[in-house]
């Protein structure tokens, strides 16, 4: 008798517990498969933007940013699977500014894009360099046109995560409080490295700096930094030719600090501190980094700034 | 009446040539107006029907029916240009969004649709075969394209010239069919769709040549200043958009001054259509369009001009019936011999009466068969007959 009950017990237990697991589990996957459904696929043409988007739609956003690591993205041209991934998201957010170039080259629907600088699209800088150039496997090219690193002043990079957040309320105004409530940390983020920035470099607005590669316009608009550009690649020797240039540059733009997008060859930094000049790498983390995020790798940049400006830490 | 109608039958067989000239005749003059009343009621739905499906259009001050008949059934009388001003300023009304359009070119006898892929979710249209145009110098092509010109996903088809005789004009373009639209009964059925960009390189905006810093070939070069280099018009620009080549690729001038034929403005709702309308009433360099209403105007004179043509119909008609009258009035005369005959062996003034209705009626039936048949081919192929001869 005991043994009967003791069975018919431990079926009972077994059904009940199949059917309250698969219960659970059914629940489980139609929650999954609503906030699938419900997410924001967003793509972005670089990594600051990425950042951005990641930050500021947290669960509510699939943000992708499909460069490969390596290359330059402001130069990538993707190929006809890859534009189709991005003709499929709910919505392309650009930097604006003639960077990605290929944007030009591709059909992406209009109705999706952002121009996250579109806010402050009469303040561009228009550059002049037009060396031609090569770096990655992104073939070569050259900056002549419009300066594109935009999110260096940080001040601009917050306004760029605002029509961020914008474009997201627009298209999911149910996660509308979320969106604003991560846009204002983000934004107090952006903005302290701002205030430290302008810290920093306030205290010797003419000293002279040199930088590897033209792509610190922003940076030097809104900092008041005293910076020249050559087209050096962190990667390889500069030639006899870009020696030539330096030297002459240095002449009329007697710089002691240089800053590089990445930490160069061994052999340039000490030619480089033969000619007393000190390398800074500030990087523009236009592709996702190694290590770390926008945020780290900024702080990281700031840091080292702090050097040439005799600040501390 | 059985043996009448057998008389009659054999008498009409007998008289072929004069049978069939009065069953023509008579088939004519019923089908005509009938025809043109099933044609210009498919023209009507047809038209309005891709009116209807569009709210508004936005072109440059002049003809409004042009604007539509260019932009809507992809019509070769090409309307005056906008530029790409234009879509910025649907864009910051907030009331609606654009589709631009650029239909100005051929290929294959096809229309050039440069537009953008707001334009396939906008107008519901599926993919039959391939992607969407992805890459610059992609195209999709409509199903009666396809089937016409037996091309697929992948093929390849080359814009027509601008202008035959102008040899310095803008190089042809080598297109890559991307994809092919579903069959969707309507003018895009009949179009090649690019991109706008793509539109744009084949009008000579855009363009890709080799790289004159690095060329070998002295001759191209026309001027060399510090900074610039001219080339001549030997330089090789190339024809077909490459991934190897697409990198060359670009445009000259600010995008904002590139030209549009017209711009698709989907409204919000009814409320904000007609507050954009009311903003462009007195705009001088822009007329925004109800394409229906435009429509109505033209079925309007086309119904006038129809109107002429069943008058003359009329009369045609009255003449036709006042010959056939004639023609049994003249048979009568040439067969009286053959009617005192068919009197004296016993037949009645009735029977007589009887015979010449049978023959009457053999014919009449037989113009208003084929008359049905026609009406009923004609129905069946109401819709392609109308593309082809009258949306164009």
């Amino acid at each position: 008798m005991s043994i009967e009950c003791h069975s018919r017990f431990s079926l009972a237990s077994v059904i009940q517990w199949v059917v309250r697991w698969t219960v659970c589990g059914l629940l489980l996957c139609t929650c999954m498969s609503a906030t699938a459904a419900d997410r924001l696929v967003v793509y972005t043409v670089n990594y600051p933007l990425a950042y951005f988007a990641e930050r500021i739609g947290g669960e509510h956003v699939e943000v992708h940013f499909p460069a490969p690591s390596g290359v330059d993205p402001a130069f990538w041209m993707p190929d006809a699977e890859t534009v189709a991934r991005y003709q499929r998201a709910d919505l392309i957010l650009l930097n604006g500014a003639g960077y990605a170039k290929w944007v030009e080259r591709v059909s992406l629907p209009q109705r999706k894009l952002v121009n996250t600088s579109s806010p402050f699209r009469d303040d561009y800088i228009t550059s002049s360099d037009d060396v031609t150039h090569q770096h990655g496997p992104g073939g070569e090219h050259a900056h002549a046109g419009t300066a594109f690193t935009t999110w260096l002043d940080f001040s601009q990079a917050a306004r760029q995560a605002g029509q961020v957040a914008m474009a997201m309320k627009k298209l999911r105004p149910a996660h509308a409080g979320v969106f604003a409530e991560n846009y204002q940390r983000l934004q107090r983020d952006l903005l302290q490295l701002d205030a430290r920035m302008l810290e920093i470099t306030s205290g010797k607005p003419d000293l002279p700096l040199l930088a590897s590669h033209p792509v610190y316009q922003y940076l030097a608009r809104r900092y008041g930094l005293n910076l020249r550009a050559v087209t050096w690649e962190p990667g390889s020797y500069p030639d006899a030719s870009a020696w030539q240039v330096f030297k002459s540059l240095q002449a009329v733009h007697p710089a002691h600090w240089m800053l590089w997008e990445d930490a160069p060859v061994d052999k340039t930094r000490e030619s480089l501190l033969g000619s007393a000049v000190n390398i800074v790498v500030f990087k523009p983390c236009m592709n996702r980094p190694a290590q770390g995020d926008f945020m780290t790798v900024m702080q990281a940049n700031i840091k080292a700034m702090a050097e040439p400006f005799n600040v501390p830490h | 009446m059985m043996d009448s109608l057998y008389i009659a039958w054999r008498y009409v067989t007998w008289n072929r040539g004069k049978t069939l000239v009065l069953i023509a005749s008579i088939t004519l003059v019923a089908f005509l107006p009938l025809a043109l009343q099933a044609l210009l009621n498919e023209s009507e739905r047809q038209l309005r029907t891709r009116a209807l499906d569009t709210p508004l259009l936005l072109g440059a001050a002049g003809s409004a029916l042009d604007l539509v008949m260019n932009s809507l059934y992809f019509d070769d009388e090409v309307p005056a240009r906008i530029d790409m001003r234009a879509p910025a300023v649907i864009d910051d009304s907030g009331l609606a969004y654009p589709v631009p359009l650029y239909v100005r070119f051929m290929a294959r006898g096809a229309p050039v649709v440069g537009t953008t892929l707001d334009y396939f979710e906008f107008r519901g249209l599926q993919l039959a075969q391939g992607r969407q145009f992805a890459l610059l110098g992609e195209a999709l092509i409509g199903a009666e394209v396809a089937s016409r010109l037996g091309m697929g996903v992948g093929d390849s088809l080359v814009s027509s010239p601008d202008n035959l005789f102008d040899i310095a004009g803008v190089y042809p373009l080598k297109m890559t069919v991307a994809g092919v639209l579903a069959d969707s009964h309507s003018p895009d059925d009949r179009a090649v769709f690019v991109d706008v960009k793509t539109a744009w390189v084949i009008e000579g905006l855009g363009h890709g040549h080799q790289d004159l810093a690095k060329t070998e070939d002295s001759s191209v070069i026309l001027r060399q200043e510090e900074g610039t280099v001219t080339a001549n018009a030997k330089l090789v620009q190339y024809t077909e958009i490459t991934p190897e080549n697409i990198d060359s690729f670009h445009f000259h001038g600010s995008a904002a001054g590139y030209p549009l034929t017209a711009l698709l403005v989907v409204p919000e709702d009814d409320k904000a259509a007609a507050r954009l309308r009311g903003r462009f009433i007195d705009d001088a360099r822009y007329q925004l369009v109800r394409p229906d209403t435009v429509i109505d105007g033209l079925m309007e004179s086309i119904f006038r001009i129809k109107q002429v043509i069943d008058a003359v119909i009329v009369i045609v008609a009255i003449a036709t019936l006042l010959t056939i009258v004639l023609v049994f009035a003249l048979s009568l005369r040439i067969r009286r011999d053959e009617l005192e005959t068919i009197f004296r062996i016993g037949c009645s003034r009735m029977t007589t009466a009887r015979l010449l209705a049978a023959e009457i009626l053999i014919i009449v039936v037989a113009s208003a068969t084929l008359c049905g048949v026609l009406l009923w081919l004609l129905h069946v192929n109401s819709a392609a007959l109308v593309q082809g001869l009258i949306l164009r």
